[in-house]
């Protein structure tokens, strides 16, 4: 076949995506950065305002740097919960005990449920008095156990452990899970046959086997801890008390349509874009260097 | 040489394997158990898990509520849309990222790749610009059109998926003379059957769940779907009716467990793939 026949066909099979990423992607993209220099309330045209959006978030008037702030808290905590937790279970699957498929399916099953209807069902758990979470706290002796929604140096923590029931820490299991598996058996039996302990096997051969795509999760978690962030923190606390659980999400929500200042929900929204951007270079250089994507 | 773990250490793994089921099963057990509940149970103390008696009136009353027969039509509706756009656009649009050698393979890809993590708040102010330019707020349209445009995510696993068929079958079509689209629909897609399930799987589970999109575009109750028809509902109440709320959350669980339990392989293997190469 003429390459450039080969050429032109392969852009027809392309032209989906090449209209959904100028539309839907790309060009939105683009958009935010020349609408934060507006302002506008969706009605009428937009007021060119210069750098006023920025200045306004950089100077420390307002609430941006608590709310960035409280996001990096919020995404650095979500993610360390999410690898950790994910890493510690996959590790438990791949004890060679029988069960362990079963085991498998029923961590993960969660995953896949709702979570704006598991985060009622965290309302009710969490309450401070009525909750069964503190009723057993008191139970096993903690008499002040935490409010765990309604304290604002508590909350973006409580928020950053329900990350465990996300779709995205199941998947980030199920990858542990499968990298766990390709770590070579016979190094195992070895290590036990000359007496190591569990946790000198896990920092000596597990942890260097699997440390790419440990380290490749942490940034992918970091990355899906952002995106979902609206969706975990809205249902349960709408950002609050307060302003103690804004992210930078719930605020652009909040101030896009909610207050319709869609001038800075743009620059917002640019910060968080560059926030993305830099840690997927990120991943790039990762991947460039331990060659990830060759099959 | 196999080794025979210790009875203790046998002992200690089931007891980590309940406690961390139980904590992952511990709000889902809530919910259902909550739907059998009266609602004075949810401010009793000390708190139960379990009702104090079992009762049906919640799903008996779930005929009442106004809009839930429209919530549960419109995430179906939602959910097919969104899941036939994508299996037909992503297998589409991996196809020459897989099999066709062409100029700009690599930044094509790379798009794919680098617009994978671009968090919807960052293109969601546009998007609604313009979606509402076209008039298409309160439709599905701003939903269900974008999937017909491929998904990132789909993309890469459908590539993935065709990256392990063997090279010598498109190329011995193509030396018989078949044309690429031929290739792709009569060679490529029939023996890809397992990656449509488990896109086709995934994608129902996340339109079942879904809930940012949906609420930036469907203002009125009527054409809301559950995740956010739930949320409004909940709202209505000037004292929570848990005992309602934990009724349709527990709608909600059923069917993305039930999908799970049928396509178990197709999800754990497909999402697996996403990790390794």
């Amino acid at each position: 076949m003429p390459r450039r026949r080969a050429n032109l066909i392969a852009y027809l099979f392309l032209l989906p995506w090449i209209i959904g990423l100028v539309a839907f992607v790309g060009g939105p993209i683009i958009a935010i950065l020349p609408l934060s220099f507006t302002s506008w309330n969706l009605l009428g045209s937009p007021r060119w305002i210069g750098l006023r959006n920025y200045v306004e978030m950089f100077s420390g008037r307002g609430d941006f740097w608590p709310i960035v702030f409280n996001t990096l808290k919020y995404a650095i905590a979500g993610v360390f919960v999410s690898v950790t937790w994910s890493l510690f279970i996959a590790l438990l699957l791949n004890r060679r005990v029988p069960g362990a498929g079963l085991a498998a399916s029923l961590c993960f099953a969660p995953a896949v449920v709702p979570y704006i209807a598991m985060a009622f069902a965290l309302q009710l758990l969490l309450r401070a008095d009525l909750g069964v979470i503190n009723y057993w706290l008191k139970c096993v002796g903690i008499q002040h156990p935490p409010d765990w929604l309604m304290d604002p140096d508590v909350v973006l923590w409580t928020l950053a452990a329900v990350t465990i029931y996300t779709y995205y820490t199941g998947q980030m299991m199920l990858i542990f899970d499968a990298a766990l598996k390709q770590v070579p058996k016979e190094l195992y039996e070895v290590a036990s046959l000359d007496g190591a302990s569990s946790l000198t096997i896990f920092r000596h051969i597990t942890l260097p086997m699997i440390s790419p795509i440990l380290l490749f999760n942490v940034v992918i978690g970091f990355l899906n801890t952002l995106n979902m962030s609206f969706t975990i923190i809205y249902p349960l606390t709408a950002g609050g008390p307060g302003k103690a659980s804004t992210v930078l999400s719930v605020d652009i929500y909040n101030n896009a349509f909610k207050g319709f200042r869609i001038g800075y929900a743009c620059a917002e929204a640019v910060i968080l874009f560059v926030l993305c951007a830099l840690s997927t270079l990120f991943i790039f250089w990762l991947s460039k260097r331990r060659v990830y994507y060759e099959a | 040489m196999k080794l025979k773990p210790s009875w203790s250490k046998v002992l200690l793994t089931y007891l980590a394997w309940a406690i961390v089921i139980f904590i992952l099963w511990l709000p889902i057990a809530v919910i259902i158990a909550g739907s059998f509940k009266q609602l004075v149970d949810f401010s009793s103390y000390p708190p139960s898990l379990f009702p104090s008696k079992i009762t049906f009136d919640n799903y008996k009353s779930l005929g009442s509520v106004t809009y839930l027969k429209n919530y549960i039509i419109n995430t179906l509706i939602l959910m097919a849309g969104t899941t036939i756009g994508t299996l037909i656009s992503s297998s589409m649009v991996a196809y020459p990222l897989a099999k066709i050698n062409f100029r700009g393979r690599g930044f094509w890809f790379g798009s794919i790749l680098a617009t994978m993590f671009v968090p919807s708040s960052v293109t969601i102010i546009p998007q609604f610009i313009l979606f509402s330019k076209l008039g298409w707020l309160n439709t599905y349209w701003p939903i269900i059109v974008p999937a017909w445009f491929a998904y990132p995510y789909n993309v890469f696993l459908f590539r993935q998926f065709y990256r392990t068929l063997p090279a010598a079958l498109d190329e011995a079509a193509r030396i018989d003379g078949a044309s690429e689209w031929q290739i792709f629909t009569k060679i490529i897609v029939p023996l890809s059957r397992p990656v449509f399930i488990t896109i086709g799987l995934l994608s129902s589970i996340f339109w079942w769940n879904e809930f940012f999109i949906p609420l930036i575009y469907l203002q009125t109750e009527r054409l809301k779907p559950l995740s956010v028809g739930i949320f409004s509902f909940a709202r209505t109440w000037f004292r929570m009716r848990w005992d309602l709320v934990m009724a349709i959350a527990t709608l909600m669980v059923i069917p993305p467990l039930l999908l799970f339990a049928v396509g178990r392989r197709y999800i754990t293997e497909g999402i697996k793939t996403t990790g390794l190469k």
